[in-house]
């Protein structure tokens, strides 16, 4: 089954072979379907794709349970239509996909996605603590100082930045999100 | 999986692992330092008059500024076109900025003081250019048309997390910066310069005159003194690797407070830190960061004294230096 898993993703398999397959997968074999998701999983985390959104997952299944022809799949009729099975697999696909952004989410509660290895040159490196009166905590993102540009003016003519670009940079100093609300 | 699955997962693998080599391996080229001094060669000797706009998040400003260049007596102006009217003019040795809206000018003079024995602002001097390789990967990138002129890009490759990166663009003739760019490891942009007309050559002076500071306005003048800031029991340290401290000065700010400031630079990127006295029954003041374009500001109390760390540098490295200072009382 799994070698099946791999083609059905590749999309190498077609007609009643793909509606049988797919049906297997949702109903029978439950290795089968964790492996179409963890393969899905490390897909979606190769090329980068963002998981989806928490609560896909119930809100999905509530959709799910509104939609008739897929909800009563035995009611069917004997001989499906093809049609029929590819709203199926659609759907299976759907609900696969789903369990894989809850996969993904679930352990990080909503933040990042699944995390690859990360650019060795962007790491920080190791410092040694030094004596400081504060603990490393996230301080609180504050709006400007309203004394921003009287700071910035100031700090402004240290920069040796100026050395290559004259004084450009000094249009900082009183950008008009400072400016404008001065008395 | 099957054959093709294998290969698509490699091929994404490969990519990845190709993109951050070519980071990681980024090597200073002679050719692109020799860029650099190009630059600041310009920098310091061309006279120009131009308009360009400022970037920063989602907002954009037009500018006109103009140089003049003559010996010891350059003159620097920049108007504002957008917004509230500021004027900013810019001589050796001291910077003033008009407000006109508020009948306000602000005056930043800088004469002798402890980092700076000739007076005047700090300059990146030619040797110190080499000394930028420590911090950044500095390599050629490619030629692109800027305002009319055939510029050579530079890129400053940051080595750690402690600064940001830069990518500039130089006309090739003269070596006049024509766009300059900051970013961040995401290589998201967060503040950029660019010309959209620029004239380079002789400029009449009077396009860069000094204005006279009409009658009724509010003069704030900086009057910035040398100060030795760990005889008066602080101690501020940068402890980020490639950061020294180039300046340590007392200077008044808003015409009443007297605030003093220590600067440190790792040759491209600068940090200020500020620290004043609190009002004595004032509320306390909890820790804050925030941010305009590539600059980070990050406020503290200590002692009963005010910190704010200002710099173009990222979050973590504001926050490191004002989380360093400490006050021990003098014997």
């Amino acid at each position: 089954m799994r070698a099946k898993i791999s083609a059905l993703m590749d999309g190498e398999i077609e007609g009643a072979e793909l509606a049988a397959s797919f049906a297997a997968l949702t109903r029978r074999d439950a290795a089968a379907y964790e492996a179409w998701c963890v393969y899905h999983l490390v897909g979606d985390a190769l090329c980068g794709r963002r998981p989806l959104s928490e609560g896909f997952t119930a809100r999905f299944a509530q959709r799910l349970a509104a939609e008739p022809t897929v909800l009563a799949p035995a009611a069917a009729p004997a001989q499906p239509a093809p049609r029929r099975w590819i709203a199926l697999s659609a759907a299976a696909s759907l609900a696969a996909a789903a369990l894989v952004g809850w996969l993904a989410l679930a352990p990080q509660h909503g933040g990042n996605p699944v995390q690859l290895a990360q650019a060795p040159m962007s790491a920080v490196p190791a410092l040694p603590a030094a004596q400081s009166s504060v603990a490393s905590r996230a301080p609180a993102r504050v709006p400007l100082p309203r004394e921003a540009d009287d700071y910035l003016l100031a700090h402004q003519s240290y920069s040796l930045r100026n050395s290559l670009q004259g004084m450009m940079p000094y249009i900082r100093t009183v950008a008009v999100e400072n400016a404008a609300g001065r008395p | 999986m099957t054959r093709t699955g294998v290969l698509r997962l490699a091929r994404t693998l490969g990519a990845a692992v190709a993109a951050s080599a070519t980071l990681a391996h980024a090597q200073t080229s002679p050719a692109a330092l020799g860029w650099l001094r190009k630059i600041y060669q310009a920098t310091q000797h061309l006279s120009y008059s131009g308009t360009f706009v400022y970037q920063r998040g989602d907002e954009t400003e037009t500018s006109r500024i103009v140089r003049v260049a003559s010996g010891g007596t350059d003159v620097e102006k920049l108007v504002a076109l957008d917004g509230a009217r500021r004027e900013i003019v810019r001589t050796r040795n001291a910077v003033q900025c008009y407000l006109p809206d508020i009948h306000t000018v602000k005056v930043d003079r800088h004469g002798v003081d402890s980092s700076n024995h000739e007076g005047g602002f700090p300059t990146m001097l030619p040797e110190r250019l080499n000394g930028l390789a420590r911090n950044y990967a500095v390599t050629l990138g490619g030629v692109a048309r800027i305002a009319g002129y055939e510029c050579r890009e530079v890129v400053l490759t940051p080595k750690d997390d402690y600064r940001y990166g830069y990518r500039l663009w130089a006309d090739r003739r003269t070596g006049m910066l024509l766009k300059a760019r900051t970013f961040n490891k995401k290589d998201a942009t967060l503040e950029q310069f660019t010309f959209t007309q620029l004239r380079i050559g002789r400029v009449p002076r009077d396009e860069a005159r000094l204005g006279r500071i009409p009658h009724g306005w509010h003069v704030e003048d900086s009057t910035v003194q040398p100060v030795d800031l760990a005889a008066a029991g602080w101690r501020v340290s940068a402890d980020l690797p490639g950061f020294e401290k180039i300046a340590e000065v007392k200077r008044k700010l808003r015409d009443t407070h007297l605030v003093d400031q220590v600067v440190y630079s790792d040759g491209m990127a600068a940090v200020s830190v500020f620290i004043e006295p609190l009002p004595a029954h004032g509320a306390g003041v909890e820790p804050g960061l925030s941010r305009t374009g590539a600059t980070n500001i990050y406020t503290r109390e200590v002692a009963g004294h005010l910190v704010t760390v200002v710099g173009e540098a990222p979050a973590i490295s504001v926050q490191r230096i004002g989380d360093r200072v400490e006050y021990h009382p003098p014997h």
